[in-house]
C-alpha cells in the first residue's frame, strides 16, 4: 500500500508542479463558471433604452417609471437617439423606446402619440415589445376614458384619468401550459448552478486525460522501466499510477465543487449524492487517462487529442448546453457518454431534489464506464510498461 | 532459495528471441562477491537484452537466472531487492528533486521513514549531489543526472549492482567519477555487472570480461586469459635513423621476436614478453649501427582480442 500512495503521490505533484496545470486546474475552471452564470444564469432580464424627445411632461415620466418598475426590465436612458440605436445594434440594450416630442400636450389634447420601438431582429426582442406595448397600453387606457369623461362634461381630464386607473380589468386573460416546459427545471436554479456542475464533469474529464502526459512520459523516460526492476510488482505499479491520475481527478473534481459552494453559493443537491458521482466519475476519467497513456508514446500527441476528446465527449454529453434543448437523436447519443450520465445524475440532485437512491442508475452506468476503460487500460499497460 | 556459493548472480544458458531474430542465445556467466564483470561488445550486440532478462524486466525464451540464492522471473519481487539496476539511459523525473527522486525510489526499495532520510543524506554525499539535493534535476548537468541515475541503484545497498553503459555521453571527468565509483564499490564486496562496448572501461574495471557478439558470449575469462587467446606478443616499434635492413636482421635473431616488418620510419616487430626483451632488442639495434630515436612498446588488448574472436573492429 506504502509503494502504491509513493506511485500515486509522485504523480500527483508531478502534475501539479506544472504551471499550466496550475492553471487549467484552479484558475480556468472557476472563470468559466463565473462568465456562464453571469451569461446565462441570471434568467431574462432585459436592458430598454429609452429617449424622450423635448420637454419631458408627467406623461412621460410615468410612461419610462412603469416599464423601469417592470420585474424583468431594465431602462437605460438616452439623450442622443443616435446613441440609443447604436446601443441596440451593438446588443448593449434589448430595444429602444422613443417617445415623441409632445408626448403629454397629444395625449391630453386628444391626439396621437407614436411611440417608435426599435430592437435587433430576434425572439427576445418580441418579448420586450410585448411589455413595452404593455406599458403603453396600461397608459393609453384611462387617458383614453378621462377624455371621454371630459368630452361628455362630467369631469376633469385628470379626475377621470386617476378613476380610470383604478378600475379593474373587465376582461382578463387567463393562461395555462400544457406539457412541461423545457426549462422549467432551470427556473428555480441558481445563477451559478448549472454551468457550475457541467463545468465539473467537463473539466474533471479534460484535466483527467492530460494527466495521461504523465504517464507517457514515465513510459518514456525508462522510470517504469526502472520501477519494475525494484521489488515492486508491475500490479502495485499500475495500482499506484491509478491512484495518481485519480488523485488528480478528484483534486479538480473536489475543487470545482467546493470552491463553486464557497465563492458563488452554487446548491450541488444532496452532498453524498454529489461526493458520489464525483468519486466515480473521477475513475471514468482516470480509466481514460490510462488508456490514453498506454495507446500513445507521444505525451503531446496525446496531450493534443486529450482535449479533442474531452470537448468533444462534453459537447455531446451536455456539459457545453444544457441537453433538453439537443434534437432527440442526439439525446439518445448523448447517452453513450459518460458526461451525459454525470450531469443527468446533477440535475437530479439538484433540480430535482433526488437522494443517492435516485441516482442509482447514474452511478451504475458510471461505475460501467469506469470498469471497462480499466480494464482495457491495465491490460494494454502490462504490455507496454517496459517499452 | 538456493545455496549461492559465494556467486551473487549465476545465470545459465539465456535465449531471448524477437520475431526472427536470435537476440541472445546460450549466455552463461557468474559474478561473485567483489567481483566486476563486464560484458564486452558493439552497440545491438545482446547486452541490453541480457541485462534486462537477468533483471527480469523481461521474459526469457530459455534459461535461468538466480541472484543472491533467488530465481529471477519477471513476476518475482525477492531477488530484486538484491539488485541495484542502473539504466543506460537516465531514468530519473525531471520535474522532481534529486532527493525527492531518490525518495520515491526508495519506497519502491521498501525503505522509509528516517532510516530512508538518513540513506538519501549519505548518497548525495556520495554522489556529490549534496549542495543540489533540493533542485529539480532537469537543471542538472549531464554528468550530474549521471551520478543521480547512479545513486538510485544503491540506494537500498544491493548485493548485485548492474550498470548498462553508465558512461555513454558523459564528460571525462564525470567518467572517471563513475569509474572509480565502481571500482570502490567492488572493493567494498559488492558483485557489479558491467556493460560497455569502451574496451577501456573494461579493462580498468572487469576482473573477467564476457566477450559478446550478436548475441553470443564469444570469449570469457580474465583480461590476460583473453588476450592469450590471441598470443601474448606485444608490439614494439622502433623509429631508426639508418641501417634499417641491418637493424632488421640483428633483431630478427632474438629468440624472442616473432616477426618483424617495415614501415615508413622504422621497424615494427611482435615480440613474446616485449618488456624482459627490450634491453636486448635495443643493444642488437646499437650493435647493427643504428641509432634509435624512438621506441613504442603497446601490450595486447581487448579490442585485439574482439577483432580476433569477431574479424570487426569493437566500435564497428
Amino acid at each position: 500500500m506504502r509503494k502504491i500512495l509513493a506511485i500515486g503521490r509522485v504523480n500527483t505533484v508531478r502534475f501539479l508542479r506544472e504551471k499550466s496545470n496550475i492553471f487549467f486546474v484552479f484558475v480556468f475552471p472557476m472563470m468559466i463558471v463565473l462568465l456562464t452564470g453571469i451569461a446565462f444564469g441570471s434568467g431574462f432580464d432585459a436592458k430598454v433604452g429609452v429617449h424622450v424627445a423635448g420637454d419631458e411632461g408627467p406623461l412621460a415620466t410615468q410612461f419610462v417609471t412603469a416599464l423601469d418598475d417592470l420585474a424583468d426590465i431594465s431602462v437605460i436612458r438616452y439623450d442622443d437617439p443616435d446613441r440609443m440605436l447604436d446601443a441596440v445594434q451593438r446588443g448593449y440594450t434589448d430595444g429602444g423606446v422613443t417617445l415623441p416630442e409632445g408626448y403629454d400636450e397629444a395625449l391630453v389634447s386628444g391626439g396621437t402619440a407614436q411611440v417608435e420601438f426599435v430592437s435587433r431582429p430576434d425572439q427576445g426582442a418580441l418579448l420586450v415589445r410585448e411589455l413595452v406595448l404593455e406599458v403603453v397600453t396600461d397608459q393609453a387606457r384611462p387617458v383614453t376614458a378621462g377624455r371621454f369623461v371630459e368630452g361628455t362634461g362630467a369631469g376633469s381630464l385628470d379626475e377621470a384619468s386617476a378613476f380610470a386607473a383604478a378600475v379593474p380589468e373587465t376582461v382578463t386573460v387567463k393562461s395555462r401550459s400544457a406539457g412541461d416546459s423545457l426549462f422549467e427545471e432551470f427556473v428555480d436554479l441558481g445563477q451559478f448552478d448549472l454551468g457550475a456542475s457541467q463545468q465539473l464533469v467537463l473539466f474533471m474529464f479534460l484535466i483527467s486525460l492530460a494527466g495521461s502526459a504523465e504517464l507517457i512520459q514515465t513510459r518514456k523516460l525508462g522510470v517504469a522501466r526502472r520501477m519494475l526492476s525494484t521489488p515492486t510488482s508491475s500490479r502495485t505499479i499500475l495500482l499506484g499510477e491509478t491512484a495518481g491520475r485519480y488523485g488528480v481527478a478528484l483534486t479538480q473534481g473536489l475543487y470545482i465543487m467546493i470552491g463553486t459552494l464557497l465563492i458563488f453559493q452554487v446548491d450541488w443537491g444532496d452532498p453524498i449524492g454529489a461526493i458520489a458521482i464525483v468519486l466515480v466519475f473521477g475513475l471514468v476519467g482516470t480509466g481514460a487517462a490510462m488508456l490514453m497513456g498506454s495507446l500513445f508514446s507521444n505525451d503531446q500527441q496525446a496531450g493534443g487529442l486529450g482535449v479533442l476528446i474531452g470537448l468533444g465527449l462534453a459537447a455531446i454529453g451536455g456539459a457545453m448546453a444544457p441537453i433538453e434543448i439537443f434534437p432527440e437523436t442526439m439525446q439518445t447519443i448523448a447517452k453513450f457518454t459518460p458526461h451525459y450520465w454525470a450531469i443527468d445524475g446533477f440535475a437530479e440532485l439538484v433540480r430535482r431534489d433526488g437522494t443517492m437512491v435516485d441516482i442509482l442508475p447514474n452511478l451504475g452506468v458510471l461505475a460501467g464506464f469506469a470498469a471497462v476503460l480499466l480494464t482495457v487500460a491495465s491490460w494494454r499497460l502490462q504490455k507496454v510498461l517496459t517499452r | 532459495m538456493t545455496p549461492d556459493n559465494g556467486r551473487v548472480l549465476e545465470a545459465s544458458n539465456l535465449r531471448k528471441v524477437f520475431g526472427d531474430l536470435v537476440a541472445v542465445e546460450d549466455v552463461s556467466f557468474h559474478i561473485g562477491e567483489g567481483e566486476t564483470y563486464g560484458l564486452l561488445g558493439p552497440n545491438g550486440a545482446g547486452k541490453t537484452t541480457t541485462i534486462s532478462m537477468v533483471i527480469g524486466l523481461l521474459e526469457r525464451d530459455g534459461g535461468e537466472v538466480v541472484v543472491a540464492g533467488n530465481p529471477v522471473t519477471t513476476k518475482s519481487t525477492t531477488a530484486k531487492a538484491a539488485i541495484g539496476y542502473v539504466p543506460q539511459d537516465i531514468a530519473i523525473y525531471p520535474d522532481l528533486t534529486a532527493r525527492e527522486n531518490l525518495s520515491f525510489f526508495g519506497h519502491l526499495y521498501g525503505m522509509g521513514g528516517s532510516d530512508l532520510k538518513r540513506r538519501i543524506d549519505e548518497l548525495l554525499e556520495v554522489i556529490g549531489l549534496a549542495d543540489r539535493a533540493d533542485d529539480r534535476s532537469e537543471e542538472f548537468s549531464g554528468g550530474m543526472k549521471r551520478r543521480l541515475n547512479i545513486g538510485i541503484g544503491l540506494l537500498h545497498g544491493p548485493r548485485l549492482l548492474m550498470l548498462d553503459e553508465p558512461t555513454v555521453g558523459v564528460d571525462p571527468q564525470s567518467r572517471n567519477a563513475i569509474l572509480e565509483s565502481v571500482e570502490r564499490l567492488s572493493g567494498e564486496g559488492m558483485a557489479v555487472l558491467y556493460t560497455t562496448h569502451y574496451m577501456e572501461e573494461a579493462e580498468r574495471l572487469c576482473d573477467r570480461v564476457g566477450i559478446i557478439d550478436e548475441g553470443q558470449i564469444k570469449a570469457e575469462g580474465t583480461r590476460a586469459e583473453l588476450v592469450s587467446l590471441v598470443g601474448q606478443r606485444d608490439k614494439v616499434s622502433l623509429v631508426t635513423a639508418d641501417h634499417a635492413q641491418e637493424v632488421a636482421e640483428a633483431l630478427a635473431s632474438h629468440p624472442d621476436v616473432v616477426e618483424v616488418s617495415g614501415n615508413e620510419s622504422g621497424i615494427d616487430l611482435l615480440v613474446s614478453g616485449a618488456a624482459a626483451a627490450l634491453p636486448a632488442l635495443l643493444q642488437l639495434a646499437a650493435g647493427a649501427g643504428a641509432s634509435v630515436t624512438s621506441v613504442e612498446v603497446v601490450e595486447p588488448n581487448l579490442e585485439a582480442v574482439f577483432l580476433h574472436l569477431t574479424g570487426k573492429a569493437l566500435r564497428d
